[in-house]
């Protein structure tokens, strides 16, 4: 794991150049630029407040920090997922030239996808700085390796969405409708409180996406770090993701280049 | 110290008919038959033993499918060998599926710099040779342009201008001899004369006959994956034009 580690880290410039030329590419195309990916969990979040707040009594202070820190979180996971699909693909070319270690493609959909969170969560800090007051040093400070450990989560998905999409084309496609449903199983537009005492509360028990929400809901929006449950959770599920990438990217390493 | 060893090296690799299954296809197909897909194995090198040291030029010929290319790749380390023993001394730099390797949606320079990196130069070592890159390619103000925009042309000189530009130990050369136009072609021979000079070890497959003869110190054959004859380059380069076509070899 530790020699994997540094044989990737010897290609830093390879990668980090595939990175940059990504984010390039993709802002030169707009006028607004980086405000571009913004833009869309800004309009939902909008458009949502406006919506609930005529029918449901919401307190817009709470509320607009709440669904903001879920669309980012989930927009990362889904982008790690779906992108993720086709990142041995895109890499296609340098995998039938060179014998890089193959967790370089997937590596590059995640820092791109963990750009645009980090640009989401200084946004976020903002919002909640200016509609909740500053939160604790502390609670800020835990957004830190949160951040890492959604990295490397992400990053671990996008391997394992990849390889599957190798082996069966429609992997993309049939993410793309598991995240639409989960999305609705998921405390994004509403609270987990919300569904506290119905009989399907216990499905946000079993939501391996809730911990990661949880981790960068509760210092931005209760201003302190997020509980120890929520952080071994969190952490239990890296781990498996982890060991499952890495098994699949031993396993893979030598005989992906005959399935492209 | 360069050196390419192979010992008795097999490679067999599974393709399946219709590509790549859909998940769906999977499972119902798991449940109901089997074989609507039916997996082909292709036993693409049988038993290829090769030493190869420092100071030699290999040079590989054969008819399409022979496996020329596949073993290129093995050496290269892309395609790993099924059986036997594969050992390899030195930095390689391989020249194949040349105009392949580019972001379409980033210009030239940005792709130098990439590749670059590929080939594993760092941002210190490449800065130096960029302008030289940019100056052999020829294409001037086209590299401010995506690369998508290129013609096949253009976007394998640009290719060979990079590749070209490091010094590798050991060299792997897959039929690169003819690119671009005329002029860039003659401007290619003369660079690829001048890296054979530099690099220690050069293994290449062409189908340029007379160039195999000028180029390499020894010829091999490949004839449905196994090593037909192998020898001085003359010799072997005849006995295949012999076999191919022996009214016309004798003339």
């Amino acid at each position: 794991m530790f020699t994997y580690l540094t044989r990737l880290w010897d290609i830093r410039h390879f990668w980090l150049s595939l990175v940059r030329m990504d984010l390039r590419t993709r802002y030169r195309r707009s006028v607004l630029g980086l405000g571009w990916s913004l833009l869309q969990p800004l309009t939902m979040t909008l458009v949502l407040c406006v919506v609930f707040a005529h029918f449901v009594k919401v307190d817009v202070r709470d509320y607009v920090p709440h669904l903001l820190t879920g669309l980012v979180c989930w927009n990362f996971l889904v982008a790690c997922s779906v992108q993720g699909c086709q990142s041995f693909f895109l890499g296609e070319q340098y995998i039938r030239q060179t014998p890089l270690p193959l967790g370089v493609y997937p590596l590059r959909t995640a820092i791109g996808a963990v750009f645009h969170l980090s640009m989401g969560l200084l946004v976020l800090l903002l919002v909640t700085g200016i509609l909740r007051g500053p939160a604790s040093p502390y609670a800020y400070l835990s957004l830190l390796p949160s951040l890492a450990l959604l990295f490397v989560f992400g990053w671990s998905v996008a391997v394992l969405a990849g390889t599957a999409n190798v082996f069966f084309q429609d992997t993309q496609h049939l993410a793309e409708v598991g995240f639409q449903i989960l999305f609705y199983l998921t405390p994004i537009i509403y609270r987990v409180e919300d569904l506290a005492g119905h009989q399907l509360g216990w499905l946000l028990q079993l939501n391996p996406v809730v911990p990661f929400l949880q981790l960068v809901r509760t210092p931005l929006l209760y201003g302190t770090p997020p509980s120890i449950g929520v952080l071994a959770a969190a952490c239990g599920l890296t781990a498996v993701a982890v060991i499952a990438a890495s098994a699949t990217l031993r396993k893979m390493q030598d005989t992906l280049v005959f399935y492209l | 110290m360069a050196l390419i060893e192979l010992d008795q090296v097999h490679l067999e690799f599974k393709v399946r008919q219709f590509k790549r299954l859909t998940l769906k296809e999977f499972v119902i197909r798991g449940m109901f038959s089997r074989s609507a897909n039916p997996v082909m194995h292709v036993h693409a090198l049988k038993g290829v033993s090769l030493r190869v040291t420092e100071g030699e030029r290999l040079g590989i010929l054969g008819h399409n499918g022979a496996g020329k290319s596949t073993l290129l790749k093995l050496l290269a380390g892309v395609y790993p060998p099924t059986a036997g023993q594969r050992r390899v001394v030195g930095r390689i730099s391989s020249l194949f599926d040349i105009a392949l390797g580019f972001e379409p949606d980033s210009n030239g320079w940005d792709n130098i710099f990439n590749r670059g990196y590929l080939q594993g130069e760092t941002p210190q070592s490449i800065r130096g040779k960029v302008d030289q890159i940019a100056e052999f390619s020829e294409l001037g103000q086209f590299l401010d342009m995506p690369v998508r925009y290129y013609s096949a042309g253009m976007m394998v000189r640009l290719a060979f201008s990079i590749a070209t530009a490091i010094e590798p130990e050991i060299l792997i050369v897959d039929e690169v001899l003819s690119v671009g136009d005329l002029a860039f072609q003659q401007k290619a021979a003369r660079r690829i004369r001048e890296m054979m000079a530099k690099a220690r070890l050069i293994v290449m497959v062409s189908h340029d006959l007379e160039s195999l003869i000028n180029l390499s110190t020894r010829c091999i054959w490949l004839d449905h994956g196994s090593i037909k004859l192998e020898g001085a380059p003359a010799e072997v380069v005849h006995a295949y034009q012999h076999y191919f076509a022996p009214t016309a070899a004798a003339a």
